[in-house]
């Protein structure tokens, strides 16, 4: 028969972990709330900017801006990876890195050269043990993410892109947020804007000031720091509502531990009390 | 007087979505005055006012951080990446968003990109004040001859 007093330790244990996991639960499920307004929000923006852009790519017939152009393959991929600061959010994290470092494998199997640039302490701490070039770190940004740091970093990947012609493509790997339950890894990419020069155009007649291009270029920090501002608000729900599932599961498991553990507590009380009553009977018993 | 569908949007949130009179916004090539009717159009728009006029006589001033205006048949889309009304701007935050840029530019004299960076703050901030009415730095009012 198992030891009372170990079965007690262990009912403490495993109840206190319950209090944490849901404490946390109830954490991740109030910050994503917050964090899914603010994902929700931020999509007109994004939606506008690639709309405008779209269509003066389509609508001028003359339209030819260098963003839009292919570069040669085989030279650098820059890699935006966002992952979460914390940990304990399920499959979330791994997922990002798996697929981050899958992209950098095959893009070193191809000749290429993986140029990082991680967004949140696990992508940080990842990327800072294995041999691969990191542009720039950053982290805890996400829960207080504003449109002024997406457009520092636009910038800089701009500014990047524009001065190394080597630099072949600039790709982001992030968790799209699909519903509480599902959250999606993806990978899209940011430049070139080859897609949207592929459009045919319309004939239709637009006065640009002062020309297309410009209004074009003009436009292209705007949808990166965008791109990238959807991507880390994005990652950020996901983060939250993959958490939340997570520690919802453990809070759950901890319940059916705890369960089983009582009913093993209880068996063994009732054992103890039985044998002491048999013991007591017998002891009664051998002095009649 | 005819109106049109004006949307202004931010990366926050949608600024503004309803019907304007007219529109004067401050684009890299001068002011320009949107109707309702008038042509495809698009331009970049400098940080500085946006003035919306309402069928009701109303005038309302914003304060935007530069961007992009389009017009097309349906609706006029302005796409900036900070937009407040007049009268919602926090001043004593613009000014001490002022003084922040001023100390960063005068910190960052060898790093042309981040004094650049800087300067946008600044600029920002300027306008913010100068759109509120609320500039606490002596105005330079034009001397009347």
């Amino acid at each position: 028969m198992a030891n009372l007093k170990d079965i007690k330790r262990r009912i403490h244990s495993v109840e206190s972990t319950m209090q944490i996991t849901k404490a946390m639960e109830l954490v991740a499920s109030s910050k994503f709330r917050h964090a899914k307004e603010r994902a929700e929000a931020a999509e007109p923006f994004f939606h506008a900017t690639y709309k405008l852009m779209a269509e003066i790519a389509a609508e001028d017939p003359y339209f030819n801006s260098q963003f839009v152009h292919k570069r040669t393959e085989n030279g650098a991929v820059l890699l935006i990876v966002i992952a979460g600061d914390r940990g304990l959010a399920g499959g979330f994290n791994s997922n990002v890195l798996k697929m981050a470092q899958a992209r950098i494998d095959e893009v070193k199997a191809q000749g290429g050269n993986p140029i990082v640039m991680p967004i949140g302490q696990k992508a940080v701490d990842y990327f800072a043990r294995r041999d691969v070039k990191v542009l720039k770190s950053y982290d805890h940004v996400a829960e207080h993410a504003s449109i002024y740091l997406a457009m520092d970093m636009a910038e800089l990947v701009l500014h990047n892109y524009e001065r190394h012609a080597s630099l072949q493509s600039v790709e982001m790997i992030y968790t799209a947020y699909v519903s509480p339950l599902v959250q999606e890894t993806q990978k899209i990419g940011i430049i070139p804007l080859d897609h949207l020069a592929g459009s045919h155009p319309r004939g239709c007649i637009v006065e640009y000031e002062p020309t297309a291009e410009a209004v074009f270029d003009q436009l292209v920090p705007q949808y990166v720091s965008a791109l990238i501002y959807g991507g880390i608000v994005e990652s950020f729900a996901s983060e939250q509502a993959a958490r939340r599932t997570a520690m919802e599961n453990a809070t759950d498991n901890a319940e059916e531990m705890i369960d089983n553990l009582s009913l093993l507590y209880n068996r063994a009380r009732q054992g103890a009390i039985t044998q002491e009553l048999t013991e007591i009977v017998a002891g009664a018993s051998a002095n009649e | 007087m005819k109106t049109f569908r004006l949307q202004i949007i931010t990366p926050d949130k949608i600024f503004y979505d309803g019907d304007a009179v007219q529109l004067t916004a401050r684009t890299t090539e001068g002011d320009v005055g949107i109707l309702a009717g008038h042509t495809r159009y698009a331009a970049i728009l400098k940080t500085g006012a946006l003035y919306v006029y309402f069928e009701n006589g109303e005038t309302r001033t914003a304060a935007v951080a530069g961007g992009a205006l389009k017009v097309s048949d349906e609706k006029t889309t302005v796409i900036t990446t900070a937009a407040e009304w007049a009268e919602e701007i926090d001043a004593d935050w613009a000014e001490r968003s002022r003084q922040d840029a001023l100390a960063k530019i005068a910190a960052s004299q060898n790093m042309p990109d981040r004094q650049e960076r800087a300067n946008l703050k600044l600029q920002r901030a300027l306008n913010r004040l100068r759109v509120s009415g609320k500039d606490p730095r002596p105005v330079q009012t034009p001397k009347k001859k």
